[in-house]
């Protein structure tokens, strides 16, 4: 068999695979819930769940097609498979893939590229397991001391701890542009107070204006 | 320990959580194999094979690490099992913790294990679970001819402006949350009354100060590794600094 069979073959089987296990993953991730609810009596509340993807789904929808679109170039066919369902691209796949990349020699867009990215992220991907796996077996021991009343205040404000080290990561770099939609939410927040607990459905908005105000910029940077 | 986040963190939910992980742990080592396999055979070089392997491995134990606090960080309200699994499956750490808070108000409660119920939970779970599908959904339906269109000689170089309006979303969405903590303490106790509670603004800003802090470090030693750590840390910190002002406020 010459290369070009050998890669086609393969390319085949990968789609074939990749689409498999993408299914099996989707229906094992959303039926957990309603496997958990039964174990322990109490099912998702389904019309909760339709008002909190109309409020928060959406911008993830299409955070995820952007990511698509982005990423499965510089992942190709496998890895692409590979790190929709394993997670964690931006703060490892992605990176990790390309220091493969480079440590290998090879081009984006090569058939070379794609074994090199494809492996790159399975090992990725078996090592977070293991270590996360490592970790959580030492965590149960600590679940006490993490439930205690002293530490409580701190897990209540983990959402707020994230925000801060986002808001320094995101805005950092991009200062003028962060400038309208924190002034503009700030102005809501504070003008009308009872928004305070729907925070979700002003993301659609703040966004869709970060978005403009990304692409004026742009026009205008192509333009000079 | 609260009996649901005792519930949330019983064996059979390390039970469910577990044959998930297992499986995609599974699907990895077949995705390894069958690409070494194809390396093998089209005469790539197996000591660049291995190098890419013991690099990868390497690479991804620190961010790892890190990922490993993001499990700490929503245990607290969500047992361990579940922030578990989906951090090492399919989620990543900025998405869950957001996606959990804007779940958990729909069903309208705090993140929080005083408020949690085992059906705010799996509203919760399966809210996670659906919003974060869609990249699997469309590598489903999409991949296929997605990647034979980028292999023609004519397709363009890719969408120049996507990475940019992804970053403007985050944007987006950060100012919410940031511009509700100070709504929070300027208005939270009525308007313009500076009575309402602090503490997630001071949270945010000790979290972001300690970002800047860990970025400048980074920058200035050439320290590559301390990003992997960056946000988890930062989180930590913040909350530490969240359990201290809890005290004095």
């Amino acid at each position: 068999m010459n290369r070009e069979e050998i890669l086609a073959r393969y390319d085949r089987g990968t789609h074939r695979l990749g689409r498999l296990v993408s299914l099996i993953t989707l229906v094992m991730l959303v039926g957990a819930p309603f496997l958990i609810g039964s174990v322990l009596g109490a099912m998702p509340d389904l019309g909760a769940a339709a008002h909190g993807f109309l409020a928060v789904g959406l911008v993830w929808t299409v955070s995820s097609v952007v990511e698509f679109l982005v990423y499965t170039p510089m992942l190709g066919s496998g890895g692409s498979y590979l790190a929709f369902i394993t997670g964690n691209l931006i703060n490892m796949k992605i990176p990790c893939a390309i220091n493969a990349r480079d440590l290998a020699g090879v081009k984006a867009g090569t058939r070379e590229n794609e074994i090199v990215s494809t492996l790159s992220i399975a090992v990725s991907s078996l090592t977070t397991i293991l270590v996360l796996a490592l970790g959580v077996l030492l965590l149960q021991p600590l679940q006490p001391l993490l439930q205690s009343p002293e530490l409580r205040p701190a897990f209540d404000q983990v959402v707020p701890a994230l925000f801060g080290a986002l808001a320094y990561k995101y805005y950092r770099k991009n200062l003028r542009l962060a400038l309208w939609p924190l002034l503009l939410m700030s102005a809501v927040f504070i003008l009308l107070p009872s928004l305070q607990s729907q925070t979700s459905i002003l993301i659609i908005p703040a966004g869709g204006l970060a978005i403009l105000l990304a692409w004026l910029a742009y026009r205008k940077g192509k333009k000079a | 320990m609260s009996s649901v986040i005792q519930q949330l963190s019983s064996p059979v939910m390390y039970l469910i959580c577990g044959v998930i992980v297992a499986f995609v742990a599974v699907v990895c080592v077949v995705f390894a194999v069958r690409a070494w396999r194809a390396g093998k055979a089209i005469g790539m070089d197996l000591a660049v094979l291995r190098r890419v392997v013991t690099a990868s491995a390497s690479f991804s134990v620190l961010p790892a690490v890190g990922i490993l606090l993001g499990v700490v960080a929503l245990s607290g309200a969500l047992g361990i099992p579940w922030p578990w699994l989906r951090l090492s499956v399919i989620g990543a750490l900025h998405y869950e913790t957001q996606v959990a808070e804007g779940a958990a108000e729909q069903v309208g409660i705090d993140l929080s294990a005083s408020q949690m119920t085992v059906s705010a939970f799996t509203t919760i779970a399966l809210l996670m679970s659906v919003c974060i599908m869609w990249g699997m959904v469309l590598n489903l339906f999409l991949n296929r001819k997605y990647t034979a269109r980028l292999a023609r000689p004519d397709a363009a170089g890719g969408a120049s402006f996507g990475d940019q309006a992804m970053t403007a979303m985050f944007i987006g969405l950060v100012s919410v949350y940031i511009g509700s903590y100070l709504g929070q303490w300027i208005s939270g106790g009525g308007r313009f009354t500076f009575s309402g509670s602090a503490l997630p603004l001071l949270t945010a800003l000790c979290a972001a100060a300690v970002m800047a802090l860990l970025t400048l470090i980074a920058e200035k030693l050439r320290w590559k590794w301390l990003e992997d750590f960056s946000l988890a840390l930062s989180m930590l910190a913040g909350m530490a600094c969240a359990a201290v002002l809890n005290q004095i406020l």
